[in-house]
């Protein structure tokens, strides 16, 4: 259905701007997640001390991390998991799919992961032949009308309760409700049946620890215990920049992720999990399998300000911060990662070519910097990304334009006329299209600074 | 060929890095610096309680963990029963002398569908946020304490830490860290439709926590 590229994004944003049920939700969702967050970092003392501190560790890994990978794999081979490494989305799907034929796969449960949204993992093992199942309750909706996630930690903010229950009632036969106890109750219901079926479980991985091995997964609702508790076999998808290297630094991600998020202390879970079963008798898959996923990502540690993007933890500030965002939603940016964090990790992974709008898709106002848990400079990134855009020749209107422009900054007297000009002529004729169709243009004051100034 | 990817990918990060050095001295790293934190003064039992009342779910402080459970039982009419197998789990369910239709100790994954309660222990417990910590090397906790519809946790006072760097700590100072640690904070719960809050979507709509202060 929505399906849009980032090479549209201008048209994708028009026709998001246009409909009134999306801005509403999209109002509700980055209000709500955006006062919860705030009172959530006011409720510690240091919040600041922990987004600096986040940081730091975020730079120390990415400088070295060859070395953190390497101690990582180490330790968890040690313990039984099993490393996989994949240069591309291509090169992931297919370990994965190799994986769960060889397992002899019919059904695969899942729960939530942009990554997997990132290789479009999905098509991948439906077209081997299984069935995937998606089973963070948003991700299932938007899985069942053949959607795309809209937020990062909301798939389905963009849906309402009416559309929900009117597809639950035609795919799943659901009698027809709108409580919203009782749309969670049959999706509950229907997914414990896949559970139960499930020969493969897939996740994403919200830190791996090097130190130990250990992969760290945060969620609310309990699937993804279920996805890696059930079935016999376990395949986290991790991608390289998640590695921290101290089992201790999950405290300071742990306080920041879940309050950044959605405003919470903690999560409702978090599963720490390090390599297999010891004995026989315990718990848990028989095999876990580890998929270390590049895709662009060491490319961007060939600077310290694309660098950044690889300290991102997911949480969705940004997103809910950004005025660009609160009026469009996700689906615009015609990309797996949207809002301003999306904005510049898109055209990294992608390239630049064909998501050469993304990086003008914000008014750098900074907002997306003030609320990171780990202080990433979106404005910044922004502007390198932009620099790395080949230069379009303006129009010989556009160029003479600036001319003129130029001409009459460096000129205070023509500057005062123009001002005086400007007054007069705003009056009559509609300025600048291209700027108003999208917002509006402040008029000019009647009297200028400089005036007030000289008289007072 | 996994050799030739991890390679590959390592040689990538190594000449990506070094690329960037000539720009990393005009970039200054963050440093940071400790700064304490002084937490409330109340008891941390208490401090638990509040927090585990504030994320729906139930807390009683009792020195007579066998009548807690045996009020918890018959108020929710359970009758088919899951615990883990931590013996004094088994030993307290026994001495309530409440008719038991179905027993199971670490059901399958088969079975543990079928069961009201699901009954384990927490080996910490971490005060600030109303936290469980379950420890798999401890106890086999993983299905009990997720599939049934409630889950009542007993965990003992002496065992709440104040906070998640506490908890954190005694998990890595305990030998070899454990292949599976669940943290616990509430009953299950998803805002994804509408943000209207829904407690229970795949693990228990209910969580009772019973701390013993009689150890």
């Amino acid at each position: 259905m929505n399906h849009l590229s980032s090479e549209t994004f201008r048209e994708n944003a028009k026709a998001a701007l246009a409909d009134a049920h999306l801005r509403g939700a999209l109002k509700n969702a980055t209000t709500l997640f955006g006062e919860r967050r705030k009172q959530a970092a006011a409720s510690l003392p240091n919040w600041e001390d922990l987004r600096t501190q986040a940081r730091a560790i975020k730079d120390e890994v990415l400088l070295h991390l060859d070395r953190y990978l390497e101690e990582f794999v180490r330790n968890a081979e040690s313990r039984g998991a099993k490393i996989h490494w994949a240069r591309d989305a291509a090169e992931a799907n297919s370990i994965i799919c190799t994986l769960a034929t060889g397992r002899g796969a019919r059904v695969v449960v899942k729960s939530k992961s942009m990554t997997t949204e990132e290789t479009h993992l999905n098509t991948a093992l439906e077209a081997a032949g299984m069935q995937v199942v998606e089973t963070d309750l948003g991700e299932y909706i938007i899985q069942l009308a053949e959607e795309t996630p809209s937020h990062i930690i909301a798939p389905a903010i963009h849906k309402t309760r009416r559309q929900i229950a009117d597809l639950f009632t035609a795919e799943l036969g659901m009698v027809p409700t709108e409580d919203v106890a009782q749309l969670t109750s049959t999706a509950r219901v229907t997914l414990r049946d896949r559970f139960a079926a499930a020969d493969v479980g897939i996740s994403g991985v919200n830190f791996g620890v090097a130190e130990t091995g250990t992969i760290v997964i945060v969620e609310n609702e309990g699937n993804i215990r279920l996805t890696t508790s059930l079935p016999r076999m376990h395949i986290a998808l991790m991608g390289i920049e998640k590695v921290i290297p101290r089992f201790s630094d999950t405290d300071v991600f742990l306080k920041l992720l879940p309050r950044s998020g959605t405003g919470q202390r903690l999560t409702t879970y978090q599963s720490f999990i390090t390599g297999i079963k010891r004995r026989a008798t315990d718990e848990g898959p028989e095999e876990l399998h580890i998929v270390l996923l590049d895709n662009g990502r060491s490319r961007m540690l060939a600077h310290p300000v694309t660098r950044q993007s690889l300290a991102c933890i997911r949480c969705g500030a940004c997103l809910n911060a950004c005025p660009v965002y609160q009026q469009i939603g996700g689906h615009a940016y015609g990309s797996v990662y949207p809002g301003p964090i999306g904005a510049v990790i898109t055209p990294q992974l992608m390239g630049i070519e064909k998501t050469s709008q993304l990086p003008y898709a914000s008014s750098l106002c900074g907002a997306c910097r003030e609320v990171c848990p780990v202080k990433i400079d979106i404005p910044r990134l922004l502007l390198h990304l932009r620099g790395e855009i080949t230069p379009r020749k303006g129009s010989l209107g556009e160029r003479l334009a600036f001319k003129l422009w130029a001409r009459v900054m460096m000129s205070p007297t023509l500057y005062k006329m123009s001002a005086v000009a400007g007054r007069l002529v705003q009056r009559i004729v509609p300025l600048s299209r291209a700027w108003t169709s999208g917002r509006d243009l402040r008029p000019i004051e009647a009297r200028s600074f400089h005036d007030l100034w000289t008289n007072e | 060929m996994n050799n030739t990817a991890r390679e590959a990918i390592l040689g990538s990060i190594r000449s990506h890095l070094a690329a960037s050095a000539p720009y990393d001295d005009q970039h200054e790293l963050l440093v940071h610096h400790e700064h304490p934190v002084i937490l409330s003064k109340i008891s941390l039992v208490e401090l638990f309680k509040q927090n585990v009342e504030s994320v729906n779910a139930h807390c009683i402080i009792t020195t007579d963990v066998t009548d807690a459970l045996r009020q918890i039982i018959a108020d929710l009419k359970a009758r088919r029963i899951a615990i883990s197998d931590d013996a004094n789990v088994e030993r307290w369910l026994r001495l309530t002398d409440l008719e038991i239709e179905k027993l199971g100790v670490v059901p399958d994954a088969q079975d543990i569908f079928r069961f009201d309660v699901g009954i384990t222990t927490a080996q910490a417990a971490i005060a600030e946020t109303g936290t469980l910590v379950l420890d798999s090397a401890h106890e086999r906790h993983r299905l009990v304490s997720l599939v049934p519809p409630v889950h009542i946790a007993i965990v003992a006072a002496s065992r709440i830490r104040e906070t998640l760097s506490d908890a954190l700590t005694l998990l890595q100072n305990t030998r070899e860290i454990s292949p599976t640690v669940t943290f616990i904070t509430g009953p299950s719960r998803t805002a994804d439709i509408e943000l209207t809050l829904a407690i229970g979507v795949h693990g228990p709509q209910e969580l009772y926590v019973i701390v013993n202060e009689s150890t």
